[in-house]
Order: structure tokens, then sequence, then C-alpha cells
């Protein structure tokens, strides 16, 4: 545990010493700030304006930061040798991962909450009154961030950043539309077109289990269970995809 | 018991290309005692670094087999005994000296009192107290080593395995890394460290093993390299000239001649009073008489030259067999 509290930590550090990570958090807050701008086109519609960029843009930027950190980072490392410190140290492969994508969790927490924090200031500013659902729409996409996190660890430990990143776009693409996917080939495909988008969307996160922006936005009432049971998903997903991603680590060579 | 021991290890590579495997290690063997030093010597290429990563369990053997205070590679009992100094290291630009070591300290189960009182003492000991709150990425060459050198020391442990610790270090870095490891040595650590600079090599180790084409060509203790020399004098000798070997011929074993003087290797002690004789007889001025040793230097040399004499008999059997010979 210790050795894991270790890594993750070095990874907090380097991904906070990162200026990708400031470049991200501004992006964010622009993008944020931008639907002030937009909001009087909505006429009486300010504060869902406002909600929907605002918790589009801490969703996308989330995802973002943890494709660019999750992809860069174990690579970097194993690329210029810096593992070799690690590997050679009392410190199990499996260790070292899980401590790699703590400590990216913890930086990507960082940038929620500090996008959290512009967005409440923006509302706080309309003079708009703060909702549950919004705290709570926040928090599973944070959860849906993590779990594309551990999907980025799985293909660094065996490709390029490059195709890291591409791979894990596309599952958060599929990711999010598996649900879709599944109806459209129920109703219109044939048997192996059925089976197909079902073993697709067994496979792949269902992302929609963590899209409350709805809700939010709409202040619609929502259910505490859905949010235990969308905890306990990305905590299956990601410990299934970590052990995935142990098993191959553990087969590499630092040559 | 053995600190390290490594017996037969062979291991190939894919190449980037193709699907066909070289192998670069055929079967190495060797073993470190506990509290010797042992150094690991060969060409570029020879397969010192690979062996190296094998041992560490940053890559797998083919076959073979590698312990660690009895334990097999990757044991954490085992690793945690273990200090390593890479090659050309990378370390994360982004921490200061302090925050490095104490990462490392942590990744190597130190507590954290003991993290604390170590790193005062070994970054005195590389002498980088000055730089301790710099970020790594502002330090050179040179700082870097010596960093390397203080992570790999700091949690006192009882194997250092170090590729080319002096490699990249001025006169003074090189000295300074030579007392850490004679200081070391004289604590019982075990040392098995590989570089190119012989003389710290023939000063440090107890033992050397040569590596040639990824096998151990020779194996040699610092007694040995002693006893390999014995008996034979060199003399230095001015006014040189070949014609004066005559009857001295069958006394001498070898003469080189550099910058006006000449090298002139007795062969037995019972032969320098004539040689010298001789000498003065022939009109020579003889400068020194010396009991010859034998350096490391001369038996790496030595199997060199035997690679290399053994690559033109294969290309001379080789052009026989092509030419029907």
């Amino acid at each position: 545990m210790k050795t894991v509290i270790a890594v993750a930590r070095n990874t907090f550090r380097e991904s906070v010493r990162e200026k990708i990570l400031v470049v991200a958090i501004l992006f964010g807050a622009i993008l944020m700030s931008s639907s002030v701008f937009l909001s009087p086109l909505a006429v009486g519609a300010k504060q869902k304006i406002v909600m929907d960029v605002g918790l589009a843009a801490i969703s996308l930027i989330g995802v973002l930061t943890a494709v660019f950190l999750g992809s860069t980072l174990v690579h970097k490392e194993i690329d210029r040798k810096a593992i070799y410190l690690v590997i050679t140290r009392p410190v199990s492969r499996a260790a070292y991962l899980f401590g790699k994508l703590a400590g990216i969790t913890a930086a990507i927490a960082l940038v929620f909450a500090v996008m959290t924090a512009v967005m409440i200031g923006i509302i706080a500013l309309g003079e708009d009154a703060l909702r549950p659902a919004v705290f709570a729409s926040v928090y599973l996409s944070f959860l849906e961030t993590t779990v594309i996190s551990s999907i980025v660890m799985l293909f660094s430990t065996f490709t390029t950043p490059m195709l890291t990143s591409f791979f894990a776009i596309c599952c958060f693409a599929a990711g999010s539309l598996s649900g879709d996917l599944k109806v459209f080939a129920a109703k219109f495909g044939g048997a192996g077109m059925e089976l197909a988008t079902s073993a697709f969307y067994y496979l792949l996160p269902n992302l929609e289990v963590f899209n409350l922006r709805h809700e939010a936005v709409h202040d619609l009432p929502f259910q505490t269970a859905d949010l235990l049971r969308a905890t306990g998903y990305a905590a299956v997903y990601c410990g299934v995809i970590t052990f995935f991603a142990c098993l191959i680590f553990r087969r590499r060579e630092f040559r | 018991m053995h600190a390290l021991k490594v017996d037969g290890i062979r291991k190939s590579f894919r190449g980037d290309m193709s699907l066909a495997r070289r192998e670069v290690l055929h079967g190495v063997s060797l073993h470190a005692s506990e509290g010797e030093v042992l150094g690991f010597l060969g060409l570029n290429g020879a397969g010192k670094t690979t062996t190296i990563k094998v041992i560490l369990g940053l890559i797998r053997a083919d076959s073979g087999a590698v312990t660690i205070f009895d334990r097999p590679v990757g044991d954490r009992r085992a690793m945690a005994r273990v200090g390593y100094l890479p090659e050309m290291p990378y370390f994360y630009p982004h921490l200061s000296l302090m925050e490095f070591l104490e990462l490392c300290g942590a990744m190597s189960g130190m507590a954290r009192e003991r993290i604390r009182a170590r790193i005062e003492k070994v970054v005195e000991t590389v002498d980088l107290t000055a730089h301790i709150g710099r970020r790594l990425k502002s330090y050179s060459k040179g700082m870097l080593q010596r960093a390397g050198l203080a992570q790999a020391i700091l949690h006192e442990p009882e194997l250092l395995i170090l590729d080319e610790p002096f490699s990249g270090l001025d006169p003074i870095g090189r000295k300074m890394v030579r007392d850490v490891l004679v200081d070391l040595k004289r604590r019982g650590t075990t040392i098995f460290f590989s570089s190119h600079v012989l003389p710290d090599m023939e000063t440090l180790c107890d033992r050397v093993s040569i590596i040639r084409d990824g096998v151990i060509a020779k194996s040699v203790g610092l007694d040995d390299l002693l006893r390999l020399g014995e008996g034979t004098v060199e003399v230095t000798v001015r006014g040189w000239r070949p014609g004066m070997m005559g009857e001295i011929r069958a006394h001498v074993e070898s003469a080189q001649e550099a910058g006006g003087e000449a090298f002139l290797v007795v062969r037995e002690q019972r032969f320098v009073r004539p040689v010298i004789e001789h000498l003065y007889r022939s009109g020579a001025e003889v400068l020194a008489v010396a009991n010859r040793r034998c350096s490391l230097e001369d038996i790496f040399m030595q199997e060199i030259a035997r690679r290399e004499s053994g690559a033109r008999e294969k290309t001379k059997e080789e052009e026989l067999v092509c030419t029907g010979f």
C-alpha cells in the first residue's frame, strides 16, 4: 500500500506540474464563461444554458485530461527508462499501475474541483440557486472519467500514446452510444448484427449510466440508488480493466 | 551464500522489422559472494547491460536462472536488498532531489524518519547538499549521475548493481564515486558493476568477469591478476636498436619502442643481469628496472585479440569453404 501511495503521489505531482493541466482548466473556464454570453439568446433559460454548458465542459475537459495524462505518463516513463527505478525496487507491477491510476484520478479530481468551483461562481453571479442534481451530475461525470482513465491505462501498457488516445476516444464515443446501438441493432439489424452489438454493449462501458446532466439542467428528481448503482458499476468496470492491464504489464519487458 | 548467482542465462531479441530472433546472451554464468566486489567488463554490445537487465527482472531470460540472496528475480524481499544505478539514468525532472529521494525511499519501503536521516547522509556523501532543493531538470549530467548514486545507496542495500557508474563524471566526480564504493566495500556491501574505466575497476574489484559476444570469456580474481605477471621484469632502455636483441633474444619476452625509449619484458629475474650487461655493452642506457605486474588492461586486450584472431580464423575457414578447399 505504501508503494502504491508513493507512486500515486509522484504521478499526481507530475500531472499538476504539467502545463497541460493548467491549459485544460483555463480552456474549461473559458468554455463555461462563454455560457454567460450565450444565455441572453435563450430568454428565461439563462440558468439552464449555464448549467448545460458548464456540466458538458466539465465532462469533456475531464475526459480529455484523462486521455492525455494517461496516455503520456506511463509511456513517457517507459520510454525514458525512469520506470527502471521503480521496477527494480520492491514495487510490484500491479502496485505501479494502481499507483499511476490513483495519481491520475487525483489530478482529474483536482480539475473537477476547480471547474466545479468556477461553475458555482458563474451560477452564483446570476443569483440562481444551486441544485443537488448539479453536484450529483458532476460526481457521475467524475466516475465516467475514472472509467476512461482505466481504459487509457489498459491501452498504455502495450501501445503508443497516439494509439492509446485514439482507442480511448473511440471507447468513449462508443460507450456513450452503446445503449442506442443496441436498440438500433435490435430494430433494424439481423441476428449477426444483434449479437455483435450485444457483445460490444457488454464489453464497452455503458457511459449512459453516468449521465445525469438532463436531470440537473431541467431540475428533475434523481434516485440516490442510481448514484450507488453507477458507483458500483464504475468500481467493478475499473477493477476488471485494471486487472487485465496488470496481466499485460506483468509480461512486459523493458529493453 | 551468494549475493548474486547467474546460471546459464540465454536471451534473444526479435528485430524491429523481422520475426527472426537474435541471441545476445549465450549462457552467461557468474556469481558474486557476499561482500565481494565483482567487475563486469566487455566491449560495447557484448551483453553487459542485457545481463544486468535480466538480473534485475527488467527483461526475462529465455532460459537459465538468476537468484539474488537465494531468491528468484523479482522477489520483493530480494529486491528490497538491491540498489541499482542504470546507465545514463533518467530521473523525474519535475522533482527536486529531496522529493526524488523521498519517493525512492518510500518505494523501497523505508520509514519516513529513516528516509529523512538517510537523505541527509547520502546527499552529503555525493556532495549535493547545496542543490537538494533544485529540480532535477536543472542538473548537469555529472550531478544526475551523483543523484543516481544517492538513490541507489539510500536504503543501504546489501547488493549494489551499477551500470557504468563513472560515465559522465569529471575527475573529481569519479574520485568521489570511487571513494563511496571503497567505503561500501569496507562495510561489506556486495557490489557488481560494469565499467570501461579499467584502472578504477582494478582498484575496486576483488574479481572481474569479462563478457565477450554474450558469454563469459574469463573470470579473474585480483590475486590471480597479480600472479599472472609474477616473475617478469620490465626494463626501460634509451638508445635501443632492434639489432641489440641478438644474444638476449631467449631472455626477452617482448620489446616495444615508444618515444625514443624501449620497454623490454625479461622472462625471469635471473636473466635481468645478463640482459642489462648486454645492453650497456651495446651502448644503450638502462633507465629503469621494475617488477612487472599484469594489468587488467593486458588481460582485456588479450581477450579482445583472441576474439579478433578467432574471427579471422573463422573468416579464413569460410573463405576456404567458399573457394572449394
